[in-house]
């Protein structure tokens, strides 16, 4: 039962689309209440990870451990019921229903014979609307009207609303301007606030470093390198980045903070 | 739906809200309303009869019915043109049951298990083959629709020695010169209602037609909800297949044909849009009576049928025009009032 402190954990993760291999042989891991940055380039498999560990791929080989219960595949069914939550641009959303209505999508609030308790949720998501900084929204909003940023709060607002114990965030950051960015990036601090384990995709280093515990570069498939926030500046990881996309390596003078050794590879 | 919106301070407000809430509601209203008293001064008499009115709630809800889970189809973004094959297979049934056993509730039992059947073919066709609904469901209308003629060799089954039993009389009876199939009619339009607006599978037919992703994705099983759409439009189109059979008193091998267009015209005028994840069982229930007041309505003030269906096609371009500017007016609005360009 070693994996518990993990919320989620990856073994020899491997995936293929026909003849490009996606994921050469990914270890991966999240702790409780840790925020990791999953950073890399276009085409690294970042987001083929999280669509492993949130159901959507099916692996080709390897497993998934899920507090510490192996899987050989996930179903987005069952990932969701493990309290696994993703949130997308725009992509999880059903925009022409309300605030409200979507906050609850999937695990309505139901009373006898199946009907909605539509006070009860009204009122919980009015409540969730204030506690991450949506005062002035009204729930009964349809979603079709709100700003990207909003929508990623409404998303967001789900994922504390069913206790989510891992919410994935797959570049949340994308075409906002520079205040709804800000936004996204407190309601991030929020779930950390809550003890939620988040995992956060982008390719700004400067969304990403601000909010994560600890950095998972990936390239071509394969993890390079992994830094605690506390063994560096957001311009190393700049630097780290850039020389990874040109050699395909880390500088040597970070090899030392490098929490993955090379010689294990 | 709540009535209440944004920050409502007064009952004004709580009134202007619900407007525009309900704003599409109110246009299809008020072009039935228009219709209406545009034919009440063309010919007055004949709109201030009973029976006019009698002789239109005897037929709309042939229209109606059929459309009213129709909106559950389209709402979850799929569409099923068998409906009127599956009007007639329970027709059949019902006749063929009848004919052996007589007036037997066994009849309408056998019917609507009938419809229920040809619901779940189309709903596994569409789900488990991923055959898109347009195709599949072409498919199973010319199947039914065989499978009545070969058993009938295209001749009509004479009900009319059932006229006046009791069971009759529930189905399609008159009860204080109301015609029951209309009251059914209404009875099916609110409880599909309450459903669609107030009850989780209501909720899940709206999120598998709005974004199917999103509601796979958040553990609903769109699968289940569309073949269990497709299952209760079959259960009621074979009921409005009995209720046309026992209206005539006479089951013939081509009922249902005309209401094909007419049904999913109601749905479209009703302003729920073909693209899906909206959509109201009241706009269709008086979409469906606009259609069926312009087919009374034009024969009344004198003019020849031939203006039905030139009539039609006007009122529905109308309505669809008068759809679109509305939801781009709200889209202007609510954009002004989030503050959003």
């Amino acid at each position: 039962m070693q994996c518990l402190k993990y919320i989620v954990e990856t073994r020899n993760l491997v995936k293929r689309f026909g003849d490009v291999i996606a994921l050469k042989g990914i270890n991966f891991k999240v702790r409780n209440s840790e925020i990791v940055g999953l950073v890399g380039d276009n085409g690294a498999g970042k987001s083929t990870l999280v669509k492993i560990i949130s159901g959507v791929y099916t692996p080709d080989e390897g497993e998934i451990y899920i507090k510490g219960q192996k899987f050989r595949r996930l179903t987005p069914q069952k990932a969701y019921e493990l309290g696994i939550v993703l949130v997308h641009q725009e992509r999880t959303l059903s925009e022409n229903h309300t605030i409200w209505r979507n906050i609850f999508m999937g695990r309505e609030l139901t009373g006898p014979f199946g009907f909605l308790r539509i006070r009860n949720m009204r009122n919980t998501a009015t409540k969730l609307l204030k506690e991450i900084g949506l005062k002035a929204m009204s729930a009964d909003t349809p979603v079709k009207y709100l700003s990207g940023g909003y929508k990623q709060g409404v998303q967001i607002a789900r994922a504390l609303c069913f206790e989510a114990d891992l919410v994935i965030l797959d570049e949340p950051t994308v075409q906002l301007s520079i205040s709804e960015v800000q936004r996204v990036l407190e309601y991030v601090r929020e779930l950390k606030k809550r003890g939620k384990s988040c995992i956060f995709i982008s390719h700004n280093i400067y969304h990403v470093y601000p909010v994560a515990d600890r950095f998972v570069l990936l390239d071509r498939g394969k993890i390079v390198a992994e830094f605690m926030k506390t063994d560096l500046t957001p311009e190393d990881l700049s630097h780290i980045m850039v020389s990874i996309a040109r050699t395909g390596k880390i500088p040597v003078e970070y090899e030392k903070i490098n929490l993955i050794h090379s010689s294990q590879e | 739906m709540s009535r209440k919106s944004f920050n409502t301070k007064t009952f004004a407000d709580t009134i202007v809200n619900t407007f525009n809430r309900y704003k599409l509601q109110v246009a299809i209203s008020v072009i039935f309303l228009v219709l209406w008293l545009i034919f009440f001064t063309m010919n007055p008499e004949g709109f201030s009869e009973p029976a006019t009115y009698a002789a239109i709630t005897s037929v709309a809800p042939f229209t109606i019915i059929p459309a009213l889970s129709l909106t559950y189809v389209i709402i979850s973004r799929e569409i099923d043109l068998s409906f009127p094959s599956v009007m007639a297979l329970g027709g059949w049934v019902l006749a063929v049951t009848w004919r052996a056993l007589g007036p037997t509730p066994i009849g309408v039992i056998l019917a609507l298990l009938a419809g229920l059947i040809a619901g779940l073919l189309n709903g596994l066709l569409v789900t488990r083959c991923r055959i898109p609904s347009l195709i599949a469901t072409i498919g199973t209308m010319f199947l039914w629709r065989g499978v009545v003629l070969v058993a009938t060799e295209g001749f009509s089954i004479p009900l009319g020695k059932f006229r006046g039993t009791p069971i009759f009389q529930v189905l399609v009876g008159r009860i204080g010169g109301i015609p029951m199939q209309m009251v059914w009619a209404i009875t099916i339009g609110i409880l599909l209602w309450v459903f669609l607006n107030f009850h989780k599978f209501g909720a899940y037919i709206y999120y598998t037609g709005d974004n199917r992703d999103a509601a796979r994705m958040l553990g609903i099983n769109t699968g289940k909800v569309l073949t269990c759409v497709f299952m209760l439009h079959g259960v009621i189109a074979a009921f409005a297949g009995i209720l046309v059979t026992l209206e005539m008193a006479t089951f013939w091998p081509a009922l249902g044909e005309i209401y094909l267009l007419k049904s999913i015209a109601s749905v479209i005028v009703g302003g729920t849009p073909v693209t899906g994840g909206i959509g109201t069982v009241f706009g269709t229930f008086i979409g469906g009576l606009i259609l069926e007041l312009i087919e009374t309505g034009i024969l009344a003030v004198g003019v020849t049928g031939f203006w039905i269906r030139l009539v039609h096609g006007l009122v529905i371009i109308v309505a669809l025009i008068a759809q679109v500017s509305i939801r781009e007016r709200e889209i202007k609005r609510m954009r002004t009032i989030m503050g959003i360009g």
